[in-house]
């Protein structure tokens, strides 16, 4: 039993790592940290393993993004405890592309940036990772009908950051 | 908007989410209100733009790869404490994303089976030390206190230095036991984190310096004139390798 567990625990998490990742990559915004959240996330995941079944229709990368989110928010605390709560930092981001460079695509994601990390996490888990709204329930830890009034305000800001930038 | 949850309904449907009655409810509702329907074109459309420009990432191949190894590793213990030439990714990652920091006394070595298993020893009684009440036996902010305090306890007289003045003030000394030796244990601060400082004599064969990161902890070995140090923390590692700096510094300024 003990030797049959990390084969399939390669099959069942392994073909979720871009998922995990990507998420990571939005959480923490810095691929080396994202790299090491993921690493971390993945050896817990391993280590629980075994009480993995599946149970009340949780996917197998639900359960690794759940696993991933805490662990990024657990990071943050101990390396970052601001970080989480503060909005996107322009300062931080010296490469960010002059104004008047801006296209659509690069507001787009400047403005999922500057989301407050409630509302990132549900628009990377719905728009780029196609979790139903269970899924994200679990993921996140909060009630289905939070998910949906949470998706729907992102989307609200995401359309105003987009719109403003049209005006300029 | 016909009720207050209109938007969320409509991205619930969008989404596929909304139960079948609400659905039809919700068709019938956007067929004859072109408000609502506008609405909803610039959702599908918003839609679209995040698509096409919000990338998404692949994994580092590395990453994968390190991840199946420890898939395939036996038990966790045993796992954690081999030797496994991989690891050597985080120091070098690190030492990349870090250009500016002087590398150069840091040869990002890693320790063989031995060096791990003290390695482990060291990061358990850091780990020990954080508990509540352990973290120090002679809580003090002078030197001149702490360093005595060892007198009698060991059968050497650990240097002793606070680097209050660069942001790392001393909090205390403390008997831990490590390597199967008591040795001296020396707590400094950085904000809200703990930097356990563990150092005896060396032996005759020097090792070091090298690092090592495990469940989150940064651990810097060296050897320097007659002592052995371990600096465990949960700090950044470019933070700790200042401080480890500062303690190389303050015992070659001791010694000339």
């Amino acid at each position: 039993m003990e030797s049959r567990a990390p084969a399939r625990f390669e099959d069942v998490v392994l073909p979720h790592l871009d998922a995990a990742y990507t998420l990571a990559r939005y959480l923490v915004r810095n691929a080396q940290d994202a790299e090491d959240i993921v690493q971390d996330a993945c050896l817990r995941a391993l280590k629980y393993f075994a009480g993995f079944r599946g149970e009340g229709g949780t996917s197998a990368r639900a359960w690794l993004l759940t696993i991933v989110r805490n662990t990024a928010h657990s990071w943050h605390k101990r390396h970052r405890p601001d970080a989480l709560t503060t909005e996107f930092d322009e300062t931080q981001h010296s490469d960010a592309v002059p104004h008047d460079h801006v296209d659509a695509k690069e507001t787009i994601g400047r403005a999922l940036e500057r989301l407050a990390p409630e509302f990132r996490e549900v628009i990377v888990l719905r728009e780029l990772q196609g979790l139903s709204y269970k899924e994200i329930s679990d993921v996140a830890g909060v009630p289905v009908g939070t998910v949906m009034s949470r998706l729907s305000r992102a989307r609200a800001r995401l359309q105003d950051a987009l719109r403003e930038e049209e005006v300029r | 908007m016909t009720h207050p949850n209109f938007e969320a309904q409509v991205d619930a449907y969008l989404d596929g989410e909304l139960a079948t009655g609400d659905a039809r409810q919700l068709e019938t509702h956007l067929a004859q209100c072109p408000e609502c329907t506008r609405f909803r074109d610039q959702r599908v459309e918003l839609r679209a733009v995040i698509v096409a420009g919000v990338p998404t990432f692949q994994a580092p191949a590395a990453l994968r790869e390190r991840i199946r190894e420890a898939a395939r590793g036996t038990s966790p213990a045993t796992r954690a404490g081999r030797f496994n030439p991989r690891n050597l990714w985080r120091p070098l990652a690190l030492a990349a994303s870090l250009a500016v920091v002087a590398l150069g006394s840091w040869t990002l070595a890693l320790q063989r089976a031995a060096g791990e298993a003290l390695a482990d020893d060291v990061l358990a009684s850091h780990i020990r030390s954080l508990m509540p009440g352990h973290l120090t036996d002679v809580p003090s902010s002078d030197q001149h206190t702490v360093k005595p305090w060892f007198n009698g306890r060991l059968d050497y007289s650990p240097p002793v230095y606070d680097f209050a003045g660069r942001g790392y003030p001393l909090l205390g000394g403390r008997l831990d036991y490590v390597g199967g030796r008591p040795v001296a244990a020396l707590v400094y601060g950085r904000r809200q984190h703990m930097i356990n400082v563990f150092l005896w004599p060396a032996g005759r064969d020097p090792a070091g310096p090298s690092t090592r990161t495990r469940q989150g902890y940064h651990e810097l070995h060296w050897t320097a004139g007659d002592y052995t140090y371990w600096v465990v923390s949960d700090l950044g590692l470019a933070e700790l390798r200042d401080f480890a700096q500062l303690l190389r510094q303050a015992e070659l300024s001791t010694k000339s």
